[in-house]
């Protein structure tokens, strides 16, 4: 359990400065540089619009790419105005 | 369940109940209809269920003896009802006039909350179904009908079997206890005999419902799921439910309407699960007013129909546009529905408060459509 009580120091100040530059940078990097496909089939279990903002909770995903296919238990998708970003979790 | 206070409600149930008491039940297209009689005949009981609120009095062999009780109680839950909110929330006499219009289950559910703080809803349902045993026997005593025991028997074995029945079957020690099985026959009952067995299925059915408390929907909408809210869009949250597959929109009002069962009781049951979700999200919600605004039927008269022929003959009745819609609209006078009526003989019928709504004007359809028969 770490204190965020360090943060308004020099050192965590720069950090932060860091943080929003990856910020942009991600955004930019997610909008310009990403051209893949990828499809997903899967079991809807929960489905969320608030906000502007869905959220999907996925049960049994197949995530399929011309490549790849991963398979995964559950995964919770976060999407916002236009661009999407995902964050899975296994089992 | 219904809105319309209740006498309103009982000489037309009385006046069905009469004459159909001694019909057998035909034999034509039995499984459908039992599958329609079942769910008219919980629909019913269960209204009577609620309906009946009296304290437990001796069972009633004559139609007239409950007509009168319901009378008496008719002024009383509507004005103790409204006036006194909180009464339901006290322990003790079920019988109490506030239950009229509020199913045991949500008077149950506001009991318990304050023992029980989290229970799945099965669970809500079998923790009420003892202390609710208490009060639906008086209220099958109270019911509507004609007491039938073996009728009521039987129905109380169709309880366990149907799922969706929101209210716990109740052990009936009274055997003269009253049920509405008998009035069932008559509305399916009609159809079959006239229309060679084809009987309207219900697609449909939209209600209305009033939770009768201010809601926050940015909450609803954050805590609940399969919510969805968009203020800019549609100042309500769309929320649905995978058993009875329906959708509901909640206002903020409080106010809720519920839309895609394909019965009565469904519709009922679904209207229920969403005030549920909403009750344990916080907010003091309850069950008033549930009233089917619309219901949806169709069914399949099994040969080509002449639209044209029909629309000259009904003109005053029909309006059949086929650049614009390749079906004939026919709005019957009585009762007030509206058909679609296709080339292929499919037909849908919508407008009906009803059930026999929907019966009756597809039983005055089908020999005008038999009289359009293509070749």
């Amino acid at each position: 359990m770490a204190y965020q009580l360090y943060r308004n120091t020099a050192l965590g100040n720069s950090l932060q400065v860091i943080l929003l530059q990856f910020d942009k940078a991600i955004n930019s990097a997610l909008a310009q540089r990403v051209r893949n496909r990828v499809n997903f089939r899967s079991f809807l279990n929960m489905y969320r619009f608030c906000d502007n903002l869905w959220t999907f909770i996925l049960n049994d995903v197949e995530f399929r790419e011309v490549t790849k296919f991963i398979k995964v238990d559950e995964a919770k998708i976060v999407d916002c105005d236009d661009k999407i970003t995902g964050s899975n979790t296994t089992e | 369940m219904a809105s319309a206070p209740w006498p309103e409600r009982v000489p037309r149930l009385l006046a069905r109940r009469l004459p159909s008491y001694p019909p057998p039940p035909p034999t034509v297209g039995l499984p459908s209809m039992e599958q329609e009689e079942t769910y008219l005949e919980l629909y019913l009981d269960q209204c009577s269920a609620q309906d009946g609120l009296a304290p437990p009095r001796s069972p009633l062999f004559s139609p007239v003896a409950p007509y009168d009780m319901y009378i008496l109680n008719a002024s009383n839950p509507d004005t103790a009802f409204n006036s006194n909110p909180e009464v339901k929330e006290t322990s003790g006499d079920f019988s109490s006039v506030d239950l009229s219009f509020l199913p045991d289950e949500v008077t149950q559910e506001n009991k318990d909350q304050p023992v029980i703080s989290k229970h799945e809803t099965e669970e809500n349902s079998e923790s009420q179904s003892p202390q609710s045993r208490l009060p639906s026997p008086s209220e099958q005593d109270v019911g509507l009908g004609l007491n039938s025991s073996s009728l009521s028997n039987s129905h109380s074995q169709l309880h366990p079997g149907d799922t969706d029945s929101v209210q716990p079957p109740p052990e009936k020690p009274n055997s003269d206890s009253l049920s509405l099985a008998s009035i069932t026959p008559m509305t399916p009952m009609t159809p079959i005999s006239e229309c060679c067995g084809i009987v309207p299925q219900l697609q449909n059915i939209v209600s209305t419902v009033n939770l009768a408390c201010k809601l926050d929907l940015k909450k609803i909408a954050l805590q609940a799921k399969n919510a969805e809210y968009n203020p800019k869009r549609f100042a309500a949250v769309i929320m649905r439910i995978r058993e009875p597959r329906t959708t509901a929109l909640i206002f903020s009002s409080g106010k809720m309407v519920c839309t895609g069962a394909k019965s009565e009781e469904q519709s009922r049951l679904a209207a229920r699960k969403y005030a549920r979700v909403v009750q344990k999200l916080g907010f003091p919600a309850r069950f008033l007013d549930f009233k089917i605004q619309n219901m949806v039927g169709s069914c399949d008269v099994r040969f080509p129909i002449r639209l044209e022929g029909l629309v000259l003959t009904h003109q005053q009745f029909s309006s059949y546009e086929p650049e614009l819609f390749p079906g004939l609209i026919y709005r019957m006078v009585k009762p007030r529905i509206v058909l679609l009526i296709f080339v292929s003989g499919k037909v849908v019928l919508t407008g009906a408060k009803e059930r026999s709504e929907i019966y009756e004007a597809f039983e005055n359809i089908y020999p005008i459509l038999k009289g359009f028969k293509k070749a």
